[in-house]
């Protein structure tokens, strides 16, 4: 796969605030990548600059090899799906879609037929004579992603398409998105806060705030591998403690000591202060005394599936965020264990980027 | 009970806000120039009005000034909202601030300010200083109904009109002004009717060689009331009223058209 | 964020007509009030609302716009209520019944009241048919606020029906869960709810009922001076703008101390209304 877009070192500010501090992307061809952070955290604005809505302060954006930094939306190769579809209200939706054609000066026939097939991709054959206002938001989020993909765009831009719909249409969206993308045979460049979605569909995370990105990677991996505490806290929920390497592929974490799998060769030599992700699915619940460390659980909730608990650790000031699908009862005293493997340690905030995200937590 | 009340009530607006128009109505059809006595139909009243050279140029100056007035008005307004919109919400703040003052200001005193202004700078007082009065006073409702009609989401058709390849022109012209259409017309209409409907302003500003219907009636009323002016009432009022059904039926069919 | 529809320079033709229409004029009426007969400066245009025939003036105004802007809300309340409680179809009629009358030039709709009341008119005819002396109803303060009432009540329904439509119903109706009897809710919850219409109604009656001349010159029979005849007549006759000017200081002074009270109720959502 060859690059299609390139970044560099992007810098926005509004007004004397920093919005962007100097983003580096790359993106290729036919990726799905999703730029996923909480609101205020530069994506919007990225999505715009590539779109050429906004023009940055400094830094070049590269499309194709070429330098496209300074040219208009309106010449773009790219095409966005706006965050309220911004579908044109005195239109109706064939009008609506075959608008950027209208534009090209595309003959009527033309037009009729591109419409017709992208109605036919977004699952909505026949509606071209519908008003914009008798639609379902479901309707008018594929209407807008027609309009978006029947002019054959390199790229498609959608920010936060799925935003303003409910939960299940949302996840079915989820599948038809992934599913258009495969028929287009192009590349996706999404926005979303939901972590859900971004793991769902993507090739690519690339995980932002305060205007800068924190981590990027394959779904897996920033699940898997958060490279800090802003990472895995906001991908899915976590247990972040503070602890201290006592020796090679050894952590102290309050208290107790754990073999991990990291050591002097990842960059934790012992003695070194590191922050530690333990996901809750990972701990184990054994009987007391028969674990690494004790705890009394607090609370706990059902959430479909599996129980949700909260559990005190035993001399110690840290609770524990456990998720099992045994039934326990508050009070109860328990043993923990986690896996090696399960143990995932990352770094003390040190950069301007790092320490940025520390207010935050 | 309580139903029986509020028909009564309404019925007692009903009559006080027409039982005096309808007497207008009644007397213009008169054939004495008498304010109480019947002595017959007749319509030379109204014949009296159509012959007055003064009343025809009245009524010519008066839609001339308002259509001219409003149109300026409509362009200047609506430019003006469009250009706040790129201002810094302190500078528009200001800007709104001032356009305000003549809707909020006595008329009186908007219009003996314009009325000095005028006799300041030497400018001839007469249909030319009319007219720039009124649209003095219509701009502020033609900013405040276009207005409402510009906001995020028209910013954001805009940018979809760009992505999608449109020039700014083009965009301008397909999407922004449909979507601020319905702003501007009722500013147009808000505006007509207003000048249309001035008399204080008109009175300070149009010096003594013109009359609009407002200032005419004015004079010959403080002359004697002559029949000849109910039947300027009369005709008003069901031109009024044709207006109003108009706009309500078509206003309907809209809302009709909507639900469909 | 970026707007990419519009410029700044567009409200450039805009700025001029606030400067030359709005900021000028206003300025000269100060520089007139201000400056003597002679040409220098001088606080006599303005002093000169204390002479008697003025304060008089002042004091009638003041008085006939207050009487004629409460009768105007006294009416206009119920009405409005009425007409937000009314089906819709009946509702789309009342409006438009209210609406008509404003688009008569409102110089002919006074002009109806001088044929009713006038000495030989129509309401004085039917007295004397009955076996009645005639009345004198016309040159006096009550014809004045007559006048103004008919020609100003439009301009106070609307704005009260327009705030008390929007008030949801389900407010009302948790008032009445709550236990609160008709009156409470009247007092408590619709009243200041409908706060911002009463003023902006309040505004738009008693600011031209205080400075007219028009109403007052037709009903009156230049018999009775409020400050508004006052001041035109010191442009139309006396000619001399430097009083007239100065006069029409101290009458906007009451007119922007009588908004920003009107303003400070609204904001207090009409606490103190009760």
């Amino acid at each position: 796969m060859s690059e299609l877009i390139r970044l560099e070192g992007i810098v926005k500010r509004f007004d004397d605030t920093m919005v962007l501090n100097g983003i580096d992307l790359s993106v290729e061809e036919n990726q799905f990548v999703t730029l996923l952070g909480p609101s205020g955290c530069g994506k919007t604005t990225t999505l715009r600059i590539i779109a050429g809505f906004e023009t940055p302060d400094e830094g070049r954006v590269f499309f194709d090899g070429k330098d496209i930094t300074n040219m208009p939306a309106n010449e773009r190769p790219v095409n966005t799906v706006f965050q309220n579809y911004a579908l044109f209200p005195h239109m109706n939706v064939g009008e609506n879609i075959a608008f950027s054609l209208r534009v090209k000066n595309k003959s009527e026939d033309e037009i009729r037929s591109r419409v017709k097939k992208a109605l036919k991709l977004v699952n909505l054959k026949g509606f071209e004579n519908r008003r914009i206002d008798q639609l379902s938001g479901g309707q008018q989020q594929r209407i807008a992603m027609a309009r978006a993909i029947v002019n054959e765009p390199r790229v498609l831009l959608l920010d936060e398409p799925l935003g303003a719909l409910d939960l299940k249409l949302r996840q079915e969206m989820e599948y038809e998105l992934v599913r258009l993308k495969n028929e287009l045979g192009i590349t996706f460049i999404y926005i979303t806060h939901d972590q859900e979605e971004a793991l769902t569909m993507s090739d690519k995370v690339v995980v932002m705030n305060e205007g800068y990105i924190q981590q990027e990677g394959s779904p897996q991996e920033i699940y898997d591998e958060p490279v800090n505490a802003f990472v895995a806290d906001f991908i899915g929920d976590s247990n972040i403690v503070p602890g201290q390497m006592v020796d090679e592929r050894v952590v102290k974490i309050d208290g107790v000591e754990y073999p991990c799998i990291d050591g002097t060769e990842e960059g934790f030599p012992p003695r070194r202060r590191v922050d530690v992700v333990i996901r809750p699915e990972d701990i184990d619940i054994v009987p007391y005394g028969k674990g690494q460390w004790n705890g009394t659980i607090i609370s706990k909730l059902f959430i479909g599936v599996h129980y949700e608990m909260l559990v005190q650790s035993e001399d110690g000031k840290v609770e524990w965020l456990l998720q099992n699908y045994d039934q326990h009862d508050v009070g109860e005293k328990i043993g923990m264990k986690v896996d090696p493997e399960n143990i995932q340690i990352m770094h003390k905030p040190k950069s301007d980027a790092e320490s940025a995200i520390e207010i935050d937590l | 009970m309580k139903k029986a009340i509020g028909r009564i009530y309404i019925l007692i607006i009903m009559l006080f806000l027409y039982l005096p128009i309808l007497t207008l109505i009644v007397l213009s059809f008169n054939e004495a120039k008498s304010m109480s006595v019947w002595t017959g139909f007749s319509l030379h009243w109204y014949a009296e009005l159509f012959q007055s050279r003064l009343m025809m140029g009245a009524i010519v100056n008066t839609f001339s000034i308002a259509i001219l007035a409003a149109l300026i008005a409509t362009i200047v307004g609506t430019m003006a909202v469009l250009g706040m919109s790129a201002l810094k919400p302190r500078t528009e703040n200001v800007l709104l601030g001032i356009n305000n003052v003549p809707m909020l200001n006595a008329d009186i005193v908007t219009g003996i300010a314009l009325m000095l202004f005028f006799l300041m700078i030497g400018a001839p007082r007469g249909y030319m200083t009319v007219l720039f009065s009124h649209t003095v006073f219509c701009i502020p409702y033609v900013i405040l109904s276009v207005r409402p009609r510009v906001n995020k989401n028209t910013n954001r058709l805009f940018e979809a009109a760009l992505d999608l390849g449109a020039s700014e022109r083009y965009a301008f012209r397909k999407i922004v002004l449909p979507e601020l259409w319905p702003g501007i017309t009722s500013g147009f209409l808000l505006s007509f009717t207003m000048s249309v409907d001035d008399f204080i302003i008109t009175y300070f500003t149009r010096g003594a060689g013109i009359n609009t219907i407002s200032t005419l009636i004015y004079s010959e009323v403080k002359i004697g009331i002559r029949p000849s002016l109910f039947a300027l009432s009369t005709i008003i009022f069901v031109v009024a009223l044709l207006v109003l059904i108009i706009v309500n039926i078509r206003q309907e069919r809209a809302n009709k058209h909507a639900l469909a | 964020m970026k707007n990419l529809i519009a410029k700044k320079t567009y409200t450039i033709p805009f700025v001029i007509w606030i400067i030359a229409g709005t900021l000028i004029p206003l300025a000269s009426i100060a520089y007139y009030g201000f400056t003597s007969r002679e040409g220098g400066f001088t606080l006599g245009n303005i002093l000169a609302m204390f002479r008697p025939d003025h304060m008089q003036a002042l004091g009638l105004s003041l008085l006939l716009a207050f009487i004629s802007t409460a009768i105007c809300l006294i009416v206009a309340f119920p009405m409005a209520m009425i007409l937000r409680e009314s089906r819709f179809g009946k509702q789309g009629f009342l409006i438009f019944v209210i609406i008509l009358p404003m688009w008569m030039n409102f110089l002919l709709r006074t002009m109806a009241w001088q044929v009713l009341l006038e000495r030989k008119g129509v309401i004085n005819s039917i007295i004397t048919a009955v076996g009645l002396p005639p009345q004198e109803m016309m040159n006096t303060p009550g014809a004045i606020v007559l006048g103004m009432v008919y020609d100003f009540l439009p301009f106070m329904i609307l704005p009260i029906y327009n705030t008390v439509s929007k008030i949801d119903n389900s407010l009302i109706e948790a008032a009445y869960d709550l236990g609160a009897s008709r009156t409470t809710t009247y007092t408590k919850v619709i009243l200041p709810l409908s706060v911002p219409g009463i003023v902006s109604g309040i505004t738009m009656v008693f600011i031209p009922a205080l400075t007219t001349f028009v109403i007052s010159n037709m009903l009156g029979g230049g018999k009775i001076n409020l400050i508004g005849n006052i001041i035109e007549q010191e442009f139309t006759i006396n000619s001399n703008w430097y009083l007239g000017s100065g006069l029409s200081l101290v009458m906007m002074l009451f007119i922007i101390v009588s908004m920003l009270a009107l303003q400070k109720f609204d904001k207090t959502g009409g606490a103190n209304l009760i």
